[in-house]
């Protein structure tokens, strides 16, 4: 029989019966569980309930809207979180360098995240403005140009809202994929700066192979609650015009609007096949590093 | 410096410049326009002909429209921010010290729950909350927006404090079962203490996640009296000729506290948030 | 103090058995040492007299009392920790005066019992340090303070100098082993090192795989290790053991003859076994050739070849051989022990 290390940092075996230490531990849990089962379990199965009638999703892959917020949330998906993650990536290497301005920059770099939605939105859409706002008055002041209309024309208008969207979600990820890079021992980089290797083969070989995981993990991560991007369409276009800029996570919120519940819940069940699998993946790799890293 | 190098810093710089414009030009924006009339506003110039303080002025006396009740909007964004913070903390603190330190049974499949609500994007479950608000007859009061938070708030609050909790020696708690603690004696003597920079990171976390949220604001809330300055920044776009200078000075205002408190607690968040989101 | 006794105890984590029933009793005011390599149970079971683990199967008492349902808190015992486990935001008298502050002991008790175990430690200059501030042996000291200040009734130790570099080790025994003489409390000790096991115990349990595989005061275990297991793991270097067979008076081995007092079965397959230091170079006897000379100044450690397999020997003083050097080597017939091949175990 092969000896077994028992570690010397390993959790207590859990104590026989309800004895006082379980007792509090439930009482402790009790508050959360409470939240959980009043604000999370009972209003997602209410809605899963009003969502049963099949007629709702007749009428709904029957509204041209709901086609165009489809299109819509595809398209931003799949541009917006992959640009993203791109600027990330580049500069997460950036920010890195160990320069006294670099921090500072970066500590400037994090404030779109930080502020609130409303004002910076909105101050984008102000600057989008197609008669007032700042650009088009510049664009015509120095290069004699007319501005296009940035919110009223479709296309545009969603290409902007994506842009509000990395504007305020790039300095969270840039961090993340810095931490990433932050965890490369130094030393790797060194041995291959003496095998001769090239800034990009350094990339190739020493920094994406350690990076990948992260990398793909947080895409991954991104690409469900960039789906739940609500801010960033409806603060800039409010989904006009013509109802032709919507995506799916305002959407919801239109019907509501229009107090029809039953269409809001049945969006948010249709987009629950892409979701909830990403979703089952994210919970898998967390809770499978704990068990790797709890040994 | 050499050449070599001198090239090297060029082209940070190179990186450096357009990321600074692309950062604060949207600010630099608010800013101008809070300090400009409403005519040079709209002049689209980079800086006002006669900058002024004015509109800041209006917006404290409540002297527009949309004003009216501005001193009540922003004590009810700080209200439920507060309480926000404050529940969430309460209630992620002692979940983590079960799951963590207790080894609570079902400590687990509770963990995961929180993290399934974590990764759902919370536009998904505005709908449900705002229908089952309706069901606790707490539509339009301030507890609604406060408890519809701390759901949102409280998975991330406990995975972070689960992991800051988890690289706590186990022998700690040995150690203080031995000298004769009890779970409650642990908890505020050994476990508080050592856990404080988390508890500020998360406090702060809740704090800001409240303060500068919109969706769930103005769906569960719409009485005048309860609406926080979110929602009543909200307002100015229902008309088009909206006083626009005014609504920028409002909001800088409402963007100052959060940026603010970022900057002071700066070195917590960014702590908390890289070992807390996702792992490398 | 008190008495402390184990019956029959069995543990298993999961479907692995770790303690097969160990039985061991341990006398009033005695310093047992549980030594033994990395998973053999000895913490386990220092962990079950803590109240820190589940008791499997069988019964723990302390002073006669059963304790086996009784909470840590209620067992009157102290522990110190391999890494010492000192509350890091507390001073190190918060520290010490822990265990009597969560029984609401007032000040000045507190204040009394943490003066009484800093003056016997020589802990009263840090009174005020916080652990991250104190070098490893001062916080080790720090934990033998919070122990001492309880004054329980038994002395858990789980291998406190393991953490402690080389010299400071060495230090920390005398200081346990002083503390020990000077309080008298019943203590049970587990290492890893059998070093620490000879030099500060009473008496010794070796343990192995989770059964206890000899009991007994220290010399006692190096004069006449019950096995082959003991043989090996007590002593420093370890004992010279090979296989060999038994034949009038002689064992077989190695292609040599290999004298010992000890009889056997004729033919017995037998391991034969001579510590380092009754091995000794004369004019005459088994062939071997000198691999690697050690001085270690006031003695020298040679490996030394015979029949493929490379054995140890201690000598006195300097050594007047080289490597490579054809030497004769001669074993001190009465200290050979014999073990049976198959089962291990002691002949004679």
């Amino acid at each position: 029989m092969s000896s077994i290390a028992i570690p010397h940092t390993a959790s207590p075996t859990p104590r026989r019966g309800l004895s006082t230490w379980q007792v509090w531990g439930l009482l402790l849990l009790a508050p959360y569980v409470l939240v959980f089962l009043v604000f999370v379990l009972y209003p997602v199965s209410y809605g899963l309930w009003l969502a049963r009638n099949p007629e709702s999703y007749r009428t709904l892959f029957e509204d041209p809207v709901f086609f165009t917020s489809v299109l819509n949330t595809i398209f931003f998906l799949l541009v917006a979180v992959n640009l993203k993650f791109v600027l990330a990536l580049y500069l997460s290497g950036f920010f890195v360098h160990e320069r006294r301005w670099i921090r500072w920059l970066s500590v400037i770099f994090i404030i779109p995240w930080a502020v609130p939605a409303i004002p910076t939105i909105f101050s984008i859409r102000f600057m989008l403005n197609p008669e007032w706002g700042v650009i088009n008055s510049l664009l015509f002041r120095w290069f004699q140009i007319d501005g296009p209309n940035w919110l009223t024309n479709p296309q545009l208008a969603m290409a902007m809202a994506m842009l509000v969207h990395i504007w305020k979600a790039l300095p969270f990820w840039t961090l993340i994929l810095m931490a990433g890079r932050l965890a490369i021992p130094k030393e790797l980089y060194e041995a291959a700066s003496v095998d001769g290797a090239t800034a990009w083969q350094k990339f190739k070989y020493v920094t994406w192979p350690s990076m990948r995981t992260l990398y793909i993990t947080s895409t991954l991560l991104s690409l469900i609650w960039t789906l739940g991007d609500f801010n960033s369409v409806y603060l800039l276009t409010g989904g006009q015009p013509a109802d032709k800029t919507h995506v799916l996570a305002t959407l919801g919120i239109r019907y509501i609007r229009l107090d029809q519940l039953d269409h809001a819940m049945a969006t948010i069940v249709v987009a629950l096949p892409f979701v909830l699998p990403l979703v089952y993946f994210m919970m898998k790799r967390l809770s499978g590093d704990e068990q790797k890293t709890s040994q | 410096m050499t050449n070599r190098k001198l090239l090297s810093e060029a082209k940070l710089w190179l990186v450096a410049i357009p990321v600074l414009l692309w950062t604060l030009i949207p600010i630099y924006h608010i800013f101008l326009f809070s300090i400009s009339t409403k005519d040079s506003a709209f002049s689209g110039r980079l800086w006002p002909e006669h900058p002024t303080l004015h509109n800041f002025v209006t917006v404290f006396k409540q002297e527009h429209f949309y004003l009216h009740h501005f001193w009540s909007q922003i004590w009810n964004s700080l209200w439920i921010a507060v309480a926000t913070g404050v529940i969430t903390l309460t209630v992620a603190t002692c979940a983590a010290f079960a799951i963590s330190r207790l080894k609570v049974k079902g400590g687990r499949t509770v963990m995961n729950a929180a993290l399934f609500t974590y990764f759902i994007p919370a536009a998904f479950l505005a709908v449900p909350m705002y229908k089952a608000m309706g069901t606790y007859g707490l539509l339009n009061s301030r507890w609604s927006l406060v408890l519809a938070m701390v759901t949102l708030a409280s998975p991330y609050a406990i995975w972070v404090l689960k992991q800051a909790s988890d690289k706590l020696p186990w022998e700690l708690d040995e150690a203080a079962r031995i000298d004769g603690a009890t779970p409650a004696q642990l908890f505020r003597l050994v476990y508080l203490p050592l856990m404080v920079p988390s508890l500020v990171a998360i406090f702060t976390y809740a704090l800001l996640l409240a303060w500068n949220e919109y969706l769930y604001a103005f769906l569960l809330l719409s009485h005048e009296n309860t609406i926080p300055l979110a929602v009543g920044l909200g307002h100015f776009l229902a008309s088009d000729d909206s006083p626009w200078e005014i609504l920028m000075a409002t909001a800088l205002i409402y963007g100052l506290p959060p940026a603010a408190i970022y900057y002071a607690f700066r070195g917590y968040m960014v702590g908390g948030l890289t070992s807390g989101a996702v792992k490398a | 103090m008190a008495s402390v006794s184990f019956s029959g105890i069995e543990k298993s984590f999961g479907s692995t058995k770790v303690l097969h029933g160990i039985s061991l009793d341990i006398a009033d005011g005695e310093f047992m040492v549980l030594v033994g390599p990395s998973g053999c149970g000895k913490s386990t079971l220092l962990r079950m007299l803590a109240g820190l683990e589940d008791i499997g199967a069988g019964e723990i008492a302390i002073d006669g009392r059963a304790v086996n349902d009784l909470d840590s808190k209620d067992r009157d015992i102290a522990m110190v920790f391999q890494s010492y486990a000192l509350y890091p935001h507390m001073t190190v008298r918060d520290n010490m005066g822990f265990s009597l502050k969560l029984r609401k002991d007032n000040r000045k008790k507190i204040a009394e019992g943490v003066s009484r175990a800093a003056k016997i430690l020589n802990l009263d200059p840090y009174l005020d340090r916080y652990p991250r501030e104190l070098s490893g042996g001062q916080r080790q000291r720090v934990a033998m303070g919070r122990a001492i200040v309880r004054d329980p009734k038994v002395f858990l130790f789980d291998e406190p100098l393991s953490n402690l570099d080389a010299k400071l080790r060495v230090a920390m025994r005398a200081e346990i082993k002083a503390l020990h003489q000077r309080l008298k409390t019943t203590t049970v000790y587990v290492t890893h090192d059998q070093i620490e096991a000879m030099t500060m115990a009473d008496r010794i349990a070796v343990m192995n795989e989770g059964r206890i595989e000899q009991l007994g005061e220290p010399l006692e275990l190096y004069d006449r290790p019950a096995n082959r297991f003991v043989a090996q793991f007590i002593g420093s270097p370890a004992m010279n053991v090979f296989e060999g067979v038994y034949s009038q008076g002689m064992v077989q081995a190695l292609g040599a003859y290999w004298p010992c007092e000890v009889k056997a079965q004729e033919g017995q397959r037998v391991a034969y076994g001579i510590r380092p230091e009754h091995l000794s170079l004369q004019e005459g006897g088994i062939t071997a050739q000198i691999e690697v000379v050690e001085p270690m100044g006031a003695e020298t450690e040679t490996l030394v070849k015979v029949g493929g397999q490379n054995l140890t020997m201690m000598t006195h003083g300097r050594s007047s051989v080289g490597p490579g050097e054809r030497v004769f080597l001669a074993p001190q017939p009465a200290q050979v022990h014999l073990f049976d091949a198959a089962s291990g175990r002691r002949i004679g």
